[in-house]
C-alpha cells in the first residue's frame, strides 16, 4: 500500500468519527458542536501524553482518550448546553456556546502543551504520532486498525440504537422529544448519552488524525471544516450518513490531492481542503439532503436496468 | 381525580388560558370542547409541562403536579395522546408499542404489547412495519394504544378524530368509551368531534377564548342549542353518520 493511501485511510477514519460526532450531538440537541476541533485536539495530546510517559502503543491508550473525551462532553452538556436547552435557546446560540468552549478549551491545550513542555521536556508542539507506530502485513498498522475501529464503531452504534431500549429511545427523542417526554422517557438522560459517545468519538477522533497528519495544538482548528463538511455530506441527520461522508471526505482529499498533483504539480498541494469542500458542494447541488437524501434504490434499479417491482 | 383551579397558562408571554377550573372525576370521560383556538390543546399541554403554567394550580390526586416534567407524570401514570405526532413515524409499531411501556420491565412491555394487539387487531398485522407508513387510523389506534401501554390511571386524549374518515372516527370513539367501561380509566378528552364526543362523555367543559362557556353534564350541553350552534357547529335538526351508525354504549341512552 502507498504511503499516501495508508495515510489517507488513517486519515479518512478520523473523519469519520469527528464528522459522527458532530451529527450524533446536532440531531439530538439541535447543536452544532464547534468544541470538537478542541475535543480533537485534547484526544492527541492524552495519547501523545500517556505514549510518552508510559511507553508502549497509541492504541492501548485510545479507550482513556475517549473516556477523556466523554467527559469532556459531560462538562459541555452540563456547563452549558442543558441550561441553553431548558431555556428553549435558538439554534445559533446553542452553536456559539459551543465556540465559546472551544476557545476555552483550546486555552487549557495552551497551557497543558507549556506544562508537558517545561515539566517533561517534551516537545508538544509539533508532533509526529506516527512514529510510535509499528508494521502489519508490512504496512503501517494504523492505516489497518483504525478503519477497522472506526467501521467497528459504526456497527456498534448501529446495534446500540436498533437493538437497545435506551438506543431506540434515543431514536424516539430525536424524532419526537415531546412524545417521548409523554412515554416516559428522560430526554435529559438522552442529551446526556450523546454528548458522552459524542465526546467519545471527538476525542478519539483526534488520537486517529494525529497518526496521518502533524499534532499541534491547532490541529483540530486547522481541520473543523472538513468535519463539518464530512457531516453535511452525510446529511446532517443520518449518523450513519455523517461517519460516511467524513470518510470520503478524508479519501477524496487524499486522493485528490495525489492524483492533481501529479498531472499539475505540487502546488496543488496548497489547496488540498478545497477539493473534498468541492465535492460536498457538488453533491449537495445535486442532492441538498446530502447522501442521506440519495435515493439508494433509484440509484441501484437505474444500475442494474431493473424497474420497480420486478422479480428477479 | 384532576382538579384545576385557576389556571392561567401559555406559551412564553402568551397567555392562552384564563383562570381555568376544571374538576375531572374519576372513571369517567370528561370532554372539553370548543372552537379553534379555544385553547384545548393548550389545558392538555398546561397538564403535562409542555406548555407555561404563570399561575393557578394543577391537583392529581391531592397532589400538586407544578415544576413536575413531563416524563415524571408520565411515571405517575398520566397518559398523553397528542393530536399531531402522536406516533414515532420512524420506529417500527412494535418499537413504538415499547417506547411507551418504557418504564415497565421489557417482558412486561412485551406482554402488554401483545394484549394491545388483542385489543387493536390491526396493529398485529403491522407490527413490524413502520409507524409512518400506516393510515390516518391506524396511527390514531397505535397512539391510543401507546398509551395504554403505561397502565395509566388518567388519559389525556388530544382530537382523536382529526383527519380521520367519519367511520374511523365513529370506531375511535367508541374504543375511547370501551376504556372507561371496560377498564375503569379516567379520560379527559379534547375534541372537534363534539356531537359524538359529548354523547359518549359524562361531564363536559365548553372552552371560548381561553375561558369556561359551560361546565356540566355533556348531555346537558347538547341540549344548549344556542351554544351549540355557536361554537360547536351542531345544529339540532342535523343528522349525523353517529346518529346513523351508533351502536349503543354502555353509559350512554
Amino acid at each position: 500500500m502507498a504511503p499516501w493511501m495508508a495515510s489517507g485511510l488513517i486519515y479518512s477514519s478520523s473523519l469519520a468519527l469527528l464528522a459522527g460526532s458532530i451529527t450524533i450531538i446536532n440531531i439530538t440537541t439541535r447543536t452544532f458542536n464547534f468544541a470538537v476541533a478542541s475535543m480533537a485536539t485534547f484526544g492527541f495530546y492524552i495519547a501523545f501524553t500517556c505514549v510518552e510517559l508510559y511507553g508502549g502503543y497509541p492504541y492501548q491508550y485510545y479507550p482513556l482518550v475517549a473516556l477523556f473525551g466523554s467527559f469532556l462532553g459531560l462538562v459541555c452538556y452540563f456547563g452549558l448546553n442543558r441550561h441553553l436547552l431548558r431555556r428553549k435557546a435558538a439554534d445559533i446560540t446553542l452553536m456559539m456556546s459551543t465556540l465559546g468552549y472551544d476557545l476555552l478549551l483550546l486555552s487549557f491545550i495552551q497551557m497543558y502543551v507549556d506544562y508537558l513542555s517545561f515539566t517533561y521536556r517534551l516537545f508538544p508542539r509539533r508532533v509526529t504520532m506516527n512514529i510510535y507506530d509499528f508494521e502489519l502485513f508490512g504496512v503501517r498498522a494504523a492505516a489497518i486498525i483504525l478503519p477497522i475501529v472506526a467501521l467497528a464503531f459504526l456497527v456498534t452504534l448501529h446495534i446500540f440504537l436498533t437493538r437497545t431500549k435506551f438506543g431506540i429511545a434515543m431514536r424516539a427523542t430525536i424524532e419526537n422529544p415531546v412524545l417521548a417526554g409523554a412515554s416516559g422517557i428522560n430526554s435529559d438522560r438522552v442529551y446526556m448519552v450523546a454528548w458522552i459517545i459524542g465526546g467519545g468519538m471527538a476525542s478519539l477522533g483526534g488520537a486517529f488524525m494525529a497518526m496521518a497528519i502533524t499534532g499541534t495544538p491547532v490541529m483540530g482548528m486547522y481541520t473543523i471544516p472538513l468535519m463539518f463538511a464530512g457531516a453535511i455530506l452525510g446529511g446532517l441527520n443520518s449518523l450513519y450518513g455523517g461517519m460516511i461522508g467524513g470518510f470520503l471526505i478524508g479519501v477524496t482529499e487524499y486522493a485528490g490531492v495525489f492524483y492533481l498533483s501529479q498531472r499539475f504539480g505540487p502546488w496543488v498541494q496548497g489547496y488540498r481542503m478545497a477539493i473534498p469542500l468541492m465535492l460536498m458542494a457538488v453533491t449537495l447541488l445535486f442532492f441538498p439532503r446530502g447522501l442521506a437524501g440519495i435515493p439508494l434504490g433509484k440509484v441501484w434499479r437505474g444500475l442494474t436496468g431493473k424497474k420497480r417491482g420486478a422479480s428477479l | 381525580m384532576l382538579k384545576i383551579n385557576n389556571l392561567n397558562s401559555g406559551y412564553g408571554k402568551l397567555q392562552i388560558l384564563f383562570d381555568l377550573n376544571i374538576d375531572v372525576p374519576e372513571k369517567g370521560i370528561t370532554v372539553v370542547v370548543g372552537p379553534n383556538g379555544a385553547g384545548k390543546t393548550t389545558l392538555l399541554c398546561s397538564i403535562m409541562g409542555i406548555a407555561k403554567v404563570f399561575s393557578g394550580d394543577i391537583i392529581v390526586e391531592d397532589k400538586s403536579l407544578e415544576g413536575e416534567t413531563t416524563h415524571n407524570l408520565a411515571k405517575q401514570g398520566i397518559s398523553y395522546v397528542p393530536q399531531m405526532g402522536n406516533v414515532f413515524a420512524e420506529l417500527s409499531v412494535m418499537d413504538n408499542l415499547q417506547m411507551a411501556g418504557y418504564l415497565t420491565p421489557k417482558a412486561e412491555a412485551n406482554e402488554k404489547a401483545e394484549s394491545m394487539t388483542e385489543i387493536f387487531p390491526v396493529l398485529k398485522k403491522f407490527i413490524k412495519r413502520k409507524a409512518g407508513t400506516l393510515s390516518g387510523g391506524e396511527r390514531r389506534m397505535l397512539a391510543i394504544a401507546m398509551g395504554l401501554m403505561k397502565k395509566p390511571k388518567l388519559m389525556l386524549l388530544d382530537e382523536l378524530s382529526t383527519d380521520l374518515a367519519p367511520i374511523i372516527a365513529e370506531k375511535v370513539m367508541m374504543e375511547v368509551a370501551r376504556l372507561r367501561d371496560e377498564l375503569g380509566i379516567t379520560i379527559l378528552m379534547v375534541e372537534q368531534m363534539a356531537q359524538r364526543a359529548l354523547e359518549i362523555g359524562d361531564t363536559a367543559y365548553l372552552l371560548v377564548s381561553g375561558e369556561v362557556r359551560y361546565a356540566g353534564k355533556a348531555d346537558d350541553l347538547l341540549n344548549e342549542p344556542q351554544l351549540c350552534s355557536m361554537y360547536l357547529g351542531i345544529k339540532p335538526e342535523e343528522e349525523t353518520i353517529a346518529d346513523v351508525e351508533k351502536p349503543p354504549l354502555k353509559g350512554s341512552e
